[in-house]
């Protein structure tokens, strides 16, 4: 069975010109990044890092300045209508359609790839259904819950099966009950279809609960740690959440990072 | 049932005192005017009975209301769908509208008697005539409303239908249309309004059927009950159609809080 394809940028460089001064900011500054396939990173940073502009680049919706982004052989900018129901996005808020039933926006991808119309509605009736929703499909997004709103928008992502998840501060905006519980149905359900998951947090329990791997941004994106949490033990996730928050602080990698004791068992 | 419930409940279940007692003076005045009017030297036609009036509603043709209802409702149906196939089009194309918005805005300046004027001088079917100018004056309306609209759509909407890689098609018909029915809906019932005051103009140049030929010939036979009686229906015809898409509006955005 083929996986999904790999994430990789090369030299990637993304420069914005501001329309109100005309001056040139760097979000993105020649970075090199592969993500393997099927795996759930969690990228972290300060606000400004260039994590969005790394998000809006994955999912080809801004073109690289400098370099490459491929996912695969192919460019999610470049290449856009290919990646048509393969790549799936959460945003920070819900972004819910306010006129469409929690059925109707959870379908919205399927429309969008022209599935038929009954197989769109068993499609998306069984992801709200799996996401604890099953009492509300015909609720409108006013009727529900943050949390609820949130699992809609997750349904809305899984239920094209992508290959590539997108997730942006998905679970942020919730409160920590909540949040916990999404973020664990949304790996666990992420790790069945076999996708590659990427979060973009700044919230660095959910980058450490949440992550196969961690890669830390500095300014413009600096890649300044790739850490592979399999290679901690549980009992030092408090010295790696303190060495990364350094490591932000600093804007250079904390030398904690460099030498992660092997995991035990 | 919470006690605001109950409170809004009572007040669209009351009783329209007030409308029904303005009414009532109003109508009161009016009588007085009229047995008051030669004693004021007022000509007794300047200002006639209800009993008059209400003989003037016997002498309505239904047929001239349906013409005019007619014409309105095409003119609009034509306005909206040019309207917003503009507004798409403006929408795609940044420079479409640097170019065409300020001609909308000329447009929309033009006084409407100036345009039946045009049309009079341009067109020689009069219906024509009459189709044309209510679509160059309501037409606009739709265009900047949509358009605003359009643009007001939240980016973060926008975003997230793009995040999925619809078609063109597919962004206006999934986001953007349903994202603006609301704005629709204002601008159908303003234009509603619009529309009723210019056709009653274009019809009385040169129309021989309509609720505005009828004012003419009312008119010219010096018949205010005439003018009164039609006027009454040119209302009664605006709240009708104001009704109407006030009842598609509450059914189509029940999804609003």
């Amino acid at each position: 069975m083929s996986g999904p394809p790999p994430i990789e940028a090369r030299g990637l460089r993304k420069v914005f010109r501001q329309a109100t001064t005309g001056q040139s900011v760097v979000a993105i500054d020649r970075l090199d990044l592969t993500i393997a396939p099927r795996e759930v990173v969690a990228i972290v940073g300060q606000t400004g890092c260039g994590k969005s502009t790394f998000f809006d680049l994955m999912i080809g919706l801004e073109a690289p300045t400098e370099g490459t982004l491929n996912i695969g052989d192919k460019s999610p900018f470049a290449d856009f209508d290919h990646f048509r129901g393969r790549i799936a996005t959460v945003f920070q808020q819900d972004r819910l359609l306010a006129w469409r039933s929690a059925l109707d926006n959870a379908k919205l991808p399927l429309e969008l790839i022209g599935l038929p119309e009954a197989e769109q509605r068993e499609r998306a009736l069984t992801w709200l259904n799996r996401l604890g929703l099953g009492q509300f499909t015909n609720a409108y997004p006013h009727e529900l819950s943050g949390g609820m709103r949130q699992r809609v928008a997750i349904a809305r992502a899984f239920v094209v099966q992508p290959d590539i998840l997108l997730a942006d501060e998905a679970f942020g905006h919730l409160d920590e009950v909540t949040a916990a519980e999404l973020r664990e149905t949304f790996l666990q359900l992420a790790r069945e279809c076999g996708s590659t998951a990427v979060l973009i947090t700044h919230q660095l329990e959910e980058a450490i609960g949440v992550g196969d791997r961690i890669v830390v941004f500095g300014k413009s994106a600096k890649l300044l740690a790739d850490i592979h949490v399999a290679q901690w033990p549980k009992s030092r996730y408090a010295v790696l959440r303190e060495a990364i928050q350094a490591t932000l602080q600093a804007n250079s990698p904390d030398p904690r990072l460099k030498t992660p004791e092997p995991a035990t068992g | 049932m919470s006690r605001e419930e109950v409170r809004e409940s009572a007040i669209d279940l009351k009783f329209p005192r007030h409308t029904l007692v303005s009414l009532l003076v109003f109508v009161v005045c009016w009588e007085v005017l009229s047995v008051l009017a030669p004693a004021l030297g007022i000509p007794p036609f300047a200002i006639p009975s209800f009993v008059k009036i209400a003989k003037s509603f016997a002498t309505i043709t239904p047929i001239d209301v349906v013409v005019t209802l007619a014409r309105v409702i095409g003119a609009l149906i034509v306005s909206f769908l040019l309207g917003v196939a503009l507004a798409m089009a403006m929408y795609r194309s940044e420079s479409l509208e640097k170019y065409l918005h300020p001609m909308i805005r000329l447009l929309m300046a033009v006084p409407v008697v100036s345009w039946i004027l045009f049309a009079v001088l341009w067109f020689p079917g009069v219906e024509f005539r009459i189709g044309f100018v209510l679509v160059i004056v309501c037409g606009p309306v739709f265009l900047i409303d949509s358009l605003d609209a359009m643009k007001g759509v939240p980016r973060e909407l926008r975003h997230m239908m793009r995040s999925f890689r619809p078609t063109t098609f597919q962004f206006f018909l999934k986001l953007m249309m349903p994202a603006i029915v609301p704005s629709i809906f204002t601008s159908w019932k303003v234009n509603i309004s619009l529309a009723i005051r210019v056709v009653t103009i274009a019809e009385l140049v040169g129309a021989v059927t309509g609720i505005g030929h009828q004012l003419s010939v009312a008119q010219e036979l010096f018949s205010v009950a005439d003018v009164f009686a039609w006027t009454l229906v040119l209302v009664a015809l605006l709240f009708l159609l104001e009704a109407a898409v006030a009842r598609v509006e509450t059914r189509l955005l029940r999804w609003r809080v």
